[in-house]
């Protein structure tokens, strides 16, 4: 007589995965791959795809309201990185030290993370109106009571970054609290004893054992920068605007898919956004090893 | 010692100038949801409401635009994304970290390579996908796409490789199933991080733009975060402060609530969200 062998136990493994990897074979993987093919086509959504290979790309590259997109871009990421990782530092060492209402005013700093991106941008576009309290608070000792904060092409990619900075350096804070926190205390404590200034510990024992932190806050920030899109949507009252100052790829990829319905372009530009951010992972994977 | 206490109480000033330059716009946005219209952008700023308004620009608001409607999408979304995140999440992280079956390497590569795919990246391929599945403008097409997400594979696999396999043994010898012993014995262990797990992806559900954007134009299903443009730039119609404030406040509340009763757990949530996403 056969016995019924109960499954063997290590197939459970399989079946317990198993929803999670057609789940995101369905919705992760394949539309990547289709994204890619879709970059290679020109497409409408009311005709069939037409095969173009890889001029998509070559006219990108041509393309005046690419290169404006691409350009913002990279002065938005330089903006929302390098004072992002200086001043979330800069605010987790306050934090990290010892004084009176230090946790009432460190979760004061920290609301700002609370709101949703698209509530941050249309409180600031409130606050940002050309006779609103920033004006007041930036103009009125001067006499000036009226400031473009969003439609001067100068002035409005600066109070992008000025928003996205408002919002990303508590964010970023906690992350290098998190760092600090995982810095024995004794090690300090000697550095005290052997009589080091609070700079030169910090500069010889936390900076060295902050540095894969560091790294991250660098990689996560260029990043999340690479694809910043709701603030230019909705802060600006014209979105991309004024004369396309605030233009940013992940603008972009919108406008030419669903308001040009250049699927295949915008495919491309998605396309080139990816291969952007796989370069910023890279390297932050080869500081990580160099480091270690 | 009069040095050190000079320097706390510097200390304690530049905090203190921080904190109120950081939270001077939210506090903004909470009293002017209680302004009269015309209170709002006055110069110098009221910092507190003159007219308290209680709850008219509430009122305001859902009228304007079906704001409860808004809140109940929204809440259906990050509930449905977090349910299925953290009990998919867990049954795969424990699956990965527990069991030795053929092609896990690849497997769980395979779903860690998803954790760098950027949504933009998505965004034009999955909107033809969902169209083509006659998904557009419905619950399934707004809910479905993002509700897995697999950094709760990545990190329930780590705290389950660290449950005690004489646990899961002892689970065995009672003779439980091994689906039973998921249920019984691991989900229980994996609480504490699933809570954190729970919390991240509730606010990143709850704050997603992009796609409710492309996928859904009634406004009957739209969620709050899409919602909320219509007051800040209403069509033809000037903007609408009072209430645009107001929608943001409902909008922050869920948020700021688990901030103020789970601190711990959102505070772990978002670091561990951040260190490995």
């Amino acid at each position: 007589m056969r016995r019924r062998r109960p499954l063997n136990r290590r197939w459970w493994g399989l079946v317990f995965v198993s929803p999670v990897v057609a789940y995101f074979a369905v919705f992760s993987i394949f539309p990547v791959m289709f994204g890619f093919a879709l970059s290679l086509t020109d497409y409408d959504l009311l005709d069939p795809p037409n095969w173009v290979g890889l001029d998509n790309f070559y006219a990108l590259f041509a393309d005046r309201l690419f290169l404006t997109a691409f350009a913002n871009t990279l002065v938005f990421v330089a903006g929302a990185t390098v004072p992002v990782w200086l001043a979330s530092l800069l605010a987790a060492l306050l934090f990290d030290q010892a004084f009176r209402g230090r946790t009432v005013l460190k979760t004061l700093f920290f609301l700002p993370v609370l709101p949703p991106v698209v509530v941050v941008a249309v409180v600031w576009r409130m606050l940002l109106h050309p006779n609103g309290v920033m004006t007041w608070l930036a103009g009125a000792w001067r006499g000036v009571t009226e400031i473009d904060w969003l439609t001067n092409t100068v002035l409005a990619p600066l109070s992008m970054i000025a928003v996205h900075d408002w919002a990303a350096i508590p964010f970023f804070m906690l992350i290098w609290l998190a760092g600090l926190a995982g810095i024995p205390p004794e090690l300090r404590e000697a550095a005290h004893i052997d009589g080091a200034t609070p700079l030169s510990t910090f500069w010889h024992i936390d900076l060295p054992l902050l540095r894969s932190t560091a790294v991250l806050v660098a990689a996560l920030s260029t990043i999340n920068a690479f694809q910043t899109f709701t603030l230019q949507y909705v802060l600006s009252p014209d979105p991309g605007g004024p004369a396309n100052s605030t233009l940013v790829l992940g603008l972009l990829v919108l406008k030419y898919g669903f308001q040009y319905f250049r699927m295949g372009d915008a495919a491309a530009i998605s396309v080139v956004m990816f291969a952007l951010i796989l370069a910023v992972t890279a390297a932050q994977l080869w500081f990580n090893r160099r480091a270690s | 010692m009069r040095a050190r206490a000079r320097g706390r109480l510097l200390l304690f000033l530049v905090a203190f100038a921080a904190a109120v330059v950081f939270a001077f716009p939210i506090w903004v946005m909470v009293t002017s949801a209680f302004k009269a219209e015309p209170e709002i952008q006055a110069i110098p700023i009221h910092w507190l409401p003159h007219d308290f308004q209680w709850l008219a620009r509430f009122r305001e608001a859902a009228e304007f635009a079906p704001l409860w409607r808004y809140f109940f999408n929204s809440t259906l979304l990050s509930l449905v994304h977090v349910a299925i995140t953290v009990f998919f999440g867990a049954l795969a992280g424990f699956g990965f970290a527990k069991y030795r079956f053929p092609g896990r390497g690849f497997l769980f590569f395979f779903v860690i390579c998803t954790l760098m795919i950027p949504f933009q990246i998505l965004v034009v391929p999955l909107f033809i996908e969902v169209k083509a599945f006659g998904w557009e403008n419905s619950y399934p097409g707004l809910i479905i796409p993002g509700m897995m997400n697999a950094f709760g594979v990545f990190m329930m696999r780590q705290y389950a490789a660290d449950l005690p396999d004489e646990l899961l043994e002892a689970g065995r010898v009672d003779g439980a199933g091994e689906f039973h012993m998921f249920l019984r014995i691991v989900l229980p262990l994996l609480l504490p991080a699933l809570t954190s797990l729970a919390i991240i992806v509730f606010i990143w559900s709850w704050g997603t733009f992009l796609w409710p954007l492309v996928i859904v134009q009634d406004r009957e299903l739209n969620v709050l975060a899409v919602g909320l443009t219509n007051y800040s730039q209403p069509y033809q119609h000037a903007p609408m402060w009072g209430a645009a404030m107001a929608a943001s406040t409902v909008a922050t509340i869920p948020i700021a609530g688990l901030f103020v009763f789970f601190q711990r757990y959102f505070i772990k949530g978002l670091t561990a969200a951040a260190v490995k996403g």
